[in-house]
């Protein structure tokens, strides 16, 4: 059952782990090449970059003093074309940079998707739609500017940094220990900040998930919030909710933007004290010429490190959605195929029950030591008080959710052994709750089976009697449908996830409560194709009325965590059991006035 | 400019500090002039004129100065986050506010995805603009200005001779808006696209797996993945063109200036030492020069965004929820008068026709009829989702539109054919609609709806908590814990669409007979399919293709020999025989 609600928020680990660092990478991996053609590009426009500075210098101290015209205009064609090659080395970065980072996004996105798609019911189930949507599609949007431009800049950022300290070694040891005096302070100012700033970010990001899980059921469940008022209380919620963002926002940010102001004024200490150092003695001798060269290249070194400071305050947030992502990837699905597992062969549609014990929790079994024998070709209706347990019998024959003892076996095999995918595409199931897409009448029908052509789609429609409204329709079966059906009446979309069933064709159909929003005289109707398309499968059908109960070959009365009784109709009429009173109740109900 | 007008009203209550954080704007990019300005005095004074008293105060300016302008940059920087948060704060809660008024016409025909793209992508951007964009653009002014008033100051010419590359930077300028605009629409419908697909493959994540389409659905969302990074790539074609244009031109500033400067100095129109200083201060030209093309990018995002929050915005709702109150106790009597309906797409299409009948209060009336024939349409008519498009609904003998819809809504409950429970505690669920109930109030309720034994059952009985749409319970739990919902609001109408189809037969009765006790003043309607649902009704209205076909009560009805006696033989199938057969051995009670 539900254990993250909307309001509750998840804690990360406290520490930034090196793993993730390099499952990022595993990332970047396939565009190695890309990124050092990037790297080398921005490398060159960095060279450039230094060029102009040069190309003045020279201009002052030689063209000018020597009046040479010449070459003056000859350091300003160069200055221009230099100029210009910047500008393609700017267009090239820009280009690639953005191409690279969506790339890696669409990857990650993609790899998040595919994972998702294995997750079991009972991740669905277990959270907050509007949790599980913010990762795949915010969370990820986040990173775009760590992964691409960010990266390569820190690269060519850390080159910098490296030249700038060995030119400065080069030219005094002294005063290059002098302005990295101050080095430790920026390492303990930015490790405190990190922490702060990624304790804000945690925080930030559940907040933000969850205002989006409430927006996210505010609208799916609009109707009801409407018709029962609940606008004014649902407002407070969300402004709550809002507030909490806000607040959580402010408070990453106000970490954030600390980092930049502390380098800044370190780097301005550092640069006083090289002056001071440098004029004042203090056991340094260099001539002016070199203090000021220094100056210079202390200012290049700091430069940088401030934008490998921001680089890593983006990394630190950043950091955040990521591990939000990829402990989405590490849910472990909990239906997996064994490592040996083999695909199903097409199926006769024997289904055995093997002293099966279940429970969606440890604690609290819906069945136990459960135990039929289905033979191919049979129907079974399951009946029962609500709540029994028969759509658990039918989830657990498609492998939704896996059992605690026992076996189920199809056609003789264990079907933990044999690939899902393969399971259940020899098992048709309409579940009880039907869902359509988005999308024409056409698709929705041929979900069931995708290489269906529109004959095969007409002709499931029909056997279930949606053929006459879906005509009546304003586009007939290319008649667009919102999420969920929103412009079909109930009974319909019933109809056409139950077409979505037939046209699958399986060898074993479950029916959960195929037509329980459907009118009885169409029901009849539809009953009749029906029985022709139940010959030779396997059904299981869960029902509420008896007039679909009691064709079936064997009635299985479910309750008190097994099978009270089965056998056909008339066995327990005769046997005037549970069955029987549930029949009796039908009928007495309808006579008595 | 529309877009700035609009988000002004969010920014305007925080005008003071809106001002003082610009003001603060402007003095940090003064003084980020200032501040070379001090390192080249001390270069020029201490170290080649050695004057060397000067050095401290000098290196005390200096410190001072990056003091002063790195907090002065740190409070403005989080005064513009705080009046961007408060604003997206107050945006959000007008959409969320919108969306609360609109009608189910808009909810019909609106992804959810879509929505939410407009409550996190699109605030996002505006966000970005308030407490990013702006400030960066006003810095950026201010370093140009005062460019131009410093440099023209050293040399005039030479300022005005940088000055041509500008109308073309202006040209390319506009051009990227223009070309960008449309690029940014692509990239947040894509998003949009995007969030509604991964959006409904989750809501639908069991569909997926009982059909084992898992490949089907890996298919779809790559068209949506890579529509999304197409469309930012498509942005990024356009900017390809114009940035490193912009970028190239502002560059050329530096080569005008050390190239046209040189041959100035060379013929003696300029100093030596002017040149230097020129070229030292040209970066102060330069750089808004190439920041102005993202800028504009940015620009056009917010336009894009704010485009579309209000359009969302100003979407009128068909049903006015008007606030003034007009408290009237409700009797309960309803009337149809000659009701017509179609829905605004298909306005020729009447979904149901000339609907008439009139409803006592604490009367049950009961509804049966084909799939699809509008029975669910009729009663949402009577809470007021939908005005009829001809004839009257009257509450009271007051038409329905002259009521208060709030007031309406708060004596009505309607318990939908599709179960909606939210990821709350099962108590949170029950009191839904009316969150101050007392615990015995919803025990009791629970009770009515035999809902209160499975409830007792579960580890946390009341306090459970259920996940996104009540999974963790059976269907006929789920539709039990909405009739719960709906009793506890003690309604004058109280409607029940098709509420008890999981439920089995015998739990119904029980249900019944319990909210004979509970509803006894209640106007009642009950939708159902089964005979047993309805036969007690004073009133059973049988409904096909959005007529009613036959009235009556159940005796009347049998008697007449037409689709309701046929219904009711179908469901008593032949039973009766075998019922005949038991009916001297077993004892009824
Ligand atoms: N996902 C789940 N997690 C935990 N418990 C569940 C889950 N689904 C169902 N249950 C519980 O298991 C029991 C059996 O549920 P099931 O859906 O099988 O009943 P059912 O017989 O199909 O009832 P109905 O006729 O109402 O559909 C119920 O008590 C229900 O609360
Ligand atoms: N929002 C909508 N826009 C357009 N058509 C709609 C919309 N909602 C319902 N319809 C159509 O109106 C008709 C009546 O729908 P309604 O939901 O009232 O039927 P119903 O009698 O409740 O059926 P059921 O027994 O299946 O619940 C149907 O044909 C349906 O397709
Ligand atoms: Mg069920
Ligand atoms: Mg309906």
């Amino acid at each position: 059952m539900a254990q993250v609600q909307t309001d509750t928020d998840k804690k990360l680990d406290k520490k930034m782990s090196a793993k993730n660092i390099k499952r990022v990478l595993t990332y970047l991996k396939p565009y190695r090449m890309k990124i050092t053609i990037l790297f080398l590009v921005i490398l060159l426009s960095n060279i450039i970059m230094i060029l102009g500075p040069y190309l003045t210098s020279i201009v002052i101290d030689q063209s000018i003093p020597n009046q040479d015209a010449r070459q003056l205009t000859w350091i300003i064609v160069l200055y221009a074309v230099a100029t210009l090659i910047n500008g393609w080395a700017s267009r090239y970065r820009l280009y690639n940079i953005t191409l690279l980072g969506q790339d890696v996004l669409r990857d990650m996105r993609s790899d998040l998707f595919i994972h998702m798609q294995k997750l079991s019911f009972a991740f669905f189930d277990s959270q907050p739609h509007g949790k599980i949507l913010i990762r795949v599609v915010n969370y990820i949007n986040n990173l775009s500017n760590i992964l691409s431009s960010g990266l390569i800049n820190v690269l060519s950022d850390i080159l910098s940094i490296i030249v700038t300290l060995a030119i400065m070694l080069a030219i005094d040891v002294r005063l290059t220990l002098y302005s990295l005096i101050l080095m430790p302070v920026l390492f303990v100012a930015t490790m405190i900040i990190k922490n702060k700033q990624r304790a804000a970010y945690d925080e930030l990001s559940a907040k933000q998930a969850n205002l989006n899980a409430y927006i996210h059921e505010s609208i799916a469940g609009i109707k009801t919030t409407q018709s029962y008022t609940r606008e004014s209380m649902n407002y407070d919620i969300f402004s709550d909710v809002s507030n909490q963002q806000r607040e959580a926002y402010m408070k990453a940010v106000k970490a954030q933007d600390m980092l930049s102001p502390i380098v800044q004024n370190i780097a301005t200490i550092t640069i006083s004290f090289i002056y001071f150092a440098g004029i004042r003695g203090l056991g340094v001798d260099v001539s002016t010429g070199i203090l000021i060269a220094f100056v210079g290249y202390v200012n290049n070194f700091w430069n940088p490190i401030i934008n490998v400071g921001n680089f890593y305050n983006s990394l630190v947030s950043g950091a955040v959605y990521l591990e939000r992502v990829f402990e989405m990837m590490d849910v472990k699905p909990q239906i997996q195929d064994a490592p040996d597992a083999y695909e199903m062969p097409p199926v006769k549609g024997e289904v055995v029950f093997r002293d099966v014990t279940f429970g969606y929790t440890e604690e609290q079994n819906i069945f136990e030591h459960l135990s039929f024998h289905v033979k191919p070709g049979e129907t079974i209706a399951l009946v029962g008080p609500t709540g029994a347990g028969k759509s658990t019998i039918t989830n657990l024959i498609s492998r939704f959710y896996d059992i605690k003892d026992g076996a189920i076996l199809v056609d003789g095999m264990d079907i933990r052994d044999v690939k899902v995918q393969s399971l259940r595409k020899e098992i048709g199931v309409m579940l009880q709750d039907t869902f359509i897409f988005s999308g024409t009448i056409m698709e929705n029908i041929r979900y069931g089976n995708l290489e269906a052509s529109p004959w095969d789609i007409v002709d499931a429609a029909r056997v279930v009697r949606a053929h006459e409204f879906i005509q009546d329709l304003k586009n007939g079966y290319r008649t667009v449908v919102q999420e969920r059906g929103s412009t079909l009446s109930a009974g319909q979309r019933q109809l056409i996830s139950f077409a979505r069933t037939l046209l699958a064709d399986p060898k074993v159909l479950i029916l959960d409560e195929a037509t329980s929003s459907i009118d009885t005289q169409t029901e009849i109707l539809l009953q009749e194709g029906l029985d022709r398309l139940l010959e030779g499968r396997t059904a299981f059908i869960v029902a509420h009325r008896l007039s679909t109960i009691r064709n079936s070959d064997r009635i299985f009365y479910i309750g008190d965590k097994k099978i009270l009784e089965s056998g056909s109709h008339e066995e327990l009429m005769k046997k005037k059991g549970h069955y029987y009173n549930l029949y009796r109740t039908q009928s007495k109900l309808l006579k008595k006035v | 400019m529309n877009s700035i007008k609009w988000v002004w009203q969010y920014i305007r209550p925080y005008l003071f500090g809106w001002s003082w954080a610009s003001i603060m704007v402007v003095a940090v990019a003064l003084l980020n002039i200032v501040t070379p300005y001090v390192g080249g005095l001390i270069v020029d004074n201490v170290i080649y004129n050695g004057e060397s008293d000067l050095l401290l105060p000098l290196l005390g300016l200096m410190l001072l100065g990056t003091f002063v302008r790195t907090i002065l940059r740190y409070t403005y920087q989080i005064k513009f986050e705080r009046i961007g948060q408060n604003a997206l704060y107050q945006i959000r809660e007008d959409l969320y506010t919108k969306l609360q008024e609109l009608d189910f016409t808009f909810f019909n025909t609106t992804r959810v995805g879509d929505i939410m793209a407009r409550m996190t992508g699109d605030t996002d951007a505006i966000r970005h603009a308030i407490a990013w964009l702006y400030f960066n653009v006003l810095d950026n002014i201010v370093l140009f200005v005062s460019a131009l008033i410093v440099l023209s100051t050293i040399e005039w010419r030479l300022t005005l001779a940088l000055l041509i590359v500008t109308p073309f930077i202006a040209l390319f300028t506009i051009l990227l808006s223009i070309k960008a605009n449309g690029a940014f629409y692509e990239i947040r419908e894509s998003f949009a696209k995007l969030n509604s697909m991964v959006e409904e493959n989750i809501g639908g994540n069991k569909v997926v797996k009982a059909f084992a389409n898992e490949a089907y659905e890996e298919q779809k969302f790559d068209v949506r993945n890579e529509g999304f990074k197409k469309a930012n790539m498509d942005s990024v074609n356009i900017s390809k063109t114009y940035l490193p244009v912009l970028e190239t031109l502002a560059g050329f500033m530096a080569v005008i200036s050390v190239g046209l400067g040189g041959f100035f100095v060379l013929n003696g129109m300029m100093s030596v030492g002017n040149l230097v200083a020129f070229n030292g201060l040209i970066w102060m030209l330069n750089t808004p020069m190439r920041n102005v093309g993202g800028y504009m990018n940015d620009m056009q995002r917010f336009i894009t965004a704010t485009y579309k929050i209000r359009e969302m915005l100003n979407t009128k709702p068909l049903i006015p929820v008007n606030q003034k109150k007009s408290i009237q106790e409700m009797r309960g009597e309803v009337e149809f008068q000659n009701v017509s309906f179609a829905f605004a797409d298909e306005p020729e299409h009447f979904v149901l026709s000339h609907i008439s009948f009139r409803a006592e209060p604490g009367e049950t009336i009961g509804i049966l009829g084909e799939t699809g024939s509008g029975k669910s349409t009729l009663v949402n008519m009577i809470s007021r989702f939908f005005d009829p498009t001809e004839g009257r609904v009257l509450i009271d003998g007051e038409d329905a539109r002259r009521w208060n819809v709030l007031d309406l809504r708060k004596q009505i409950a309607i318990v939908m054919q599709d179960v909606f429970l939210f990821s709350d505690t099962i108590k949170g669920n029950i009191s839904y609609g009316k969150p101050s109930a007392e615990f015995e109030d919803i025990e009791q309720v629970a009770r009515v709806a035999d809902a209160s034994q499975f409830i007792e059952k579960m580890p946390e009985r009341y306090e459970t908590y259920l996940g996104e749409r009540g999974s963790g319970l059976s269907g006929g739990q789920r539709q039990r814990l909405s009739l719960a919902r709906g009793l506890i609001k003690h309604p004058k109408i109280l409607i029940l669409d098709d509420t008890t189809s999981a439920v089995d037969m015998e739990t119904e009765v029980k249900i019944q007979k319990g909210m004979k006790d509970v509803s006894r003043d209640t106007t009642t309607f009950i939708i159902a399919n089964r005979i047993s649902s309805v036969k007690n009704a004073d009133q059973i209205l049988i409904m096909s293709k959005g007529e009613i076909i036959e009235r009556g009560q159940h005796e009347e009805l049998l008697a007449r020999k037409g689709s309701y006696y046929d219904i009711y033989q179908e469901q008593l199938g032949q039973s009766e025989v075998e019922e005949e057969e038991d009916e001297d051995g077993s004892s009824t009670d």
